[in-house]
């Protein structure tokens, strides 16, 4: 799977780059409009991850051209700019997703996953890991031969975990995804220990791996081989 | 009280004054000039008789009129000069006996050495006559004035105050900072352009400030988020280092993840309180208040439930016009709010009935300072971790879509009510 990333901020640029190369994404990174004009004519992707703010012209006129040049990429904005107008701006210009600046690159990562998912499957997908093999359309979960029954929210949180397999990730990562910005969980981390007690408590059940573990002091990690 | 009355009032009364004191001056004048007249005609009368008698020797014959009469007495020494008085006498009308003024001339005479003392009257009745009528004339004179001077003063006031009221209302119509700098057509009077031109400058700068306020708010939020996701996205990597740190390493790095939240989030409170300063939201969604509030607090079961709030929720539909993200923002904050700080196993009542929601939940500490709960960064207990601006967002959601906000304390129990129009 190959990505494009589009952001002028060199450290950001840097750390995405790292982050999903280590997830097995084929990526490029380029830091101005104009360089990634030049991409976009050579190579197709799979994904483009687009900063609004670029020099040299903004994000949203190159979600123009890609709308002109009947480009299939699917788009993820990332902006520091929370305000709404952007947002639905962006999502009318034919961006798949929008997030904003502070993000977590887990969160980055499950959203690019989506976008790949939509774009080559029609949304059909398998994702494995280890022994459990979640079908995103069904939205149905196996562990080995076993079909798990789980919350909506534990069946997020799974797929959150299969998707950053191998990955420290932070309560804070996992409460973002779980619940959005605008609760406040008033640095309570308990309910995320009980999901994660009860999908334990599932995959045990039916013979499956124990692969969630809790990184002292941060956070957990779905540790598969 | 209009200008043009306040300004007719002091006209009336100072015109009035000066007509007053001006007749009053007149009457005299006019009064002291015709005595001088009769006094002066009374004097030739004198005159005539004693150069009558001089030739004579003796004193005329009477022919007395109406208005004028001559009395002769027999006189005896010493002998009164001549002299001139006003005396008031009973004189025989039609109507009866009436007081009449008189002026007389009373002067000696001496005829074939017998003293005379001669007195000649002049009724003042036709100098009375003439000042009645002088009198008459002023007074017509001043309601004729006065009310020419209402007339004109009504129809030239109103019509050079149109240019004015019209002023007037395009400053009502002007009510937000976004909209254009207003734009005045010239007048004929200078004043008039004078303010038109002072206004057409005054908008024209808030129009500019506004802008330039909006953008820098706008840009700084970008510049600060973006070094904030640099750091988050760098711990984030160092976090899957996770063989290279000891569990404190990892500890420390989670707590500058909390850090990088708490700003993150202090900032977007901040941008959102200036957008809302700014009037920066267009309030014209029709939102569903009970809708809002049920769904929230479905977001927030879990939470409820790990603190064993009891809930008790009664509603009615509730429509307002609002912004739907604020609407959300508004509902959100203050089921927060009730949550962070209800102890557990407290108690939260919300009641959403004609047209207020009422949110009210179990209290830790007594009544909290009513002046001062609502400011930006107060916070009741210090040790909260709170950003100390979710009910300065609520209050001024509440004050830019003109709901009434307030917060009291009953049997142990904080309530916030908000009354929609």
């Amino acid at each position: 799977m190959k990505l494009l990333i589009v952001e002028d901020e060199p450290a950001l640029n840097e750390s995405m780059r790292t982050f999903l190369h280590a997830a097995d994404y084929l990526c490029e990174a380029v830091t101005s409009y104009h360089e990634a004009i030049e991409k976009i004519e050579l190579y197709d992707y799979d994904c483009i991850i687009l900063d609004i703010m670029l020099p040299g012209g903004s994000g949203l006129k190159l979600l123009e051209y890609l709308k002109k040049n009947d480009k299939t990429e699917g788009v993820i904005i990332i902006s520091a700019k929370d305000s709404l107008e952007d947002k639905i701006k962006g999502l009318q210009m034919g961006a798949d997703d929008y997030l904003t600046k502070p993000f977590h690159l887990s969160e980055l990562s499950v959203r690019v996953a989506a976008i790949i998912r939509r774009k080559h499957f029609q949304g059909q997908s398998f994702i494995t890991a280890g022994d459990i093999s979640i079908n995103t359309e069904g939205k149905t979960v196996k562990v080995g031969n076993h079909a798990i029954d789980l919350t909506l929210k534990e069946y997020r949180l799974l797929l959150f975990f299969c998707i950053n397999k191998n990955r420290v990730l932070s309560k804070n990562a996992i409460a973002q995804h779980l619940w959005g910005d605008d609760m406040d969980l008033a640095d309570n981390y308990d309910f995320i220990y009980t999901h994660i007690k009860n999908i334990r408590k599932k995959i045990l059940a039916v013979g499956g791996d124990d692969c969630i573990r809790s990184v002292y002091g941060a956070g957990y990690k779905m540790q598969v081989s | 009280m209009k200008l043009f009355t306040r300004y007719n009032r002091v006209n009336i009364a100072v015109t009035i004054l000066a007509f007053v004191l001006g007749s009053i001056a007149f009457f005299i004048v006019l009064h002291y000039i015709l005595i001088k007249q009769l006094d002066d005609s009374l004097r030739s009368e004198k005159q005539e008789i004693m150069s009558y008698v001089e030739q004579h020797q003796e004193l005329p014959e009477i022919q007395n009129t109406k208005h004028q009469w001559t009395v002769y007495e027999y006189a005896k020494p010493p002998l009164m000069p001549s002299y001139i008085q006003s005396i008031s006498i009973l004189k025989d009308t039609k109507h009866g006996k009436e007081d009449e003024w008189v002026r007389q001339i009373i002067f000696p005479v001496r005829v074939d050495s017998q003293d005379y003392r001669i007195t000649v009257s002049k009724s003042e009745e036709e100098t009375e006559d003439l000042l009645q009528l002088i009198i008459l004339v002023t007074v017509c004179m001043i309601g004729l004035i006065l009310l020419l001077n209402y007339v004109v003063n009504r129809r030239l006031v109103t019509n050079l105050w149109k240019p004015f009221y019209k002023t007037i209302d395009s400053i009502r119509a002007y009510h937000s900072p976004q909209q254009e700098p207003l734009q005045f057509s010239k007048e004929k009077i200078d004043e008039i352009d004078l303010l038109n031109e002072s206004l057409h400058k005054m908008t024209e700068n808030i129009y500019r400030d506004y802008y330039a306020l909006r953008s820098f708010a706008e840009n700084a939020s970008h510049e600060m988020q973006t070094p904030l996701a640099v750091m988050r996205s760098a711990i984030e990597l160092l976090l899957q280092q996770q063989t290279e740190w000891n569990e404190q390493g990892m500890h420390q790095l989670f707590i500058m993840e909390n850090a990088i939240q708490k700003l993150s989030k202090l900032h977007q409170s901040l941008l959102l309180l200036t957008k809302l300063e700014n009037r920066q939201f267009v309030l014209n969604e029709e939102v569903n208040i009970d809708g809002i509030t049920r769904e929230k607090l479905e977001e927030r079961n879990e939470l409820i439930a790990a603190k064993q709030l009891s809930l008790q929720l009664s509603y009615e539909p509730i429509t307002v016009f609002l912004h739907q993200h604020l609407a959300e923002i508004l509902i959100s904050n203050l089921l927060n709010n009730a949550i962070r700080y209800t102890p557990s196993a407290g108690e939260i009542d919300i009641v959403l009935h004609n047209h207020t929601f009422r949110i009210s939940n179990t209290a830790v500490g007594g009544s909290l300072d009513k002046e001062k709960i609502f400011q930006r960064f107060y916070k009741a207990d210090i040790a909260t971790d709170g950003t100390g601006l979710g009910l300065a967002i609520i209050r001024e959601i509440c004050n830019t879509a003109g709901f009434e906000l307030s917060y009291s304390f009953h049997n142990n129990m904080h309530t916030f009510l908000v009354v929609f129009p």
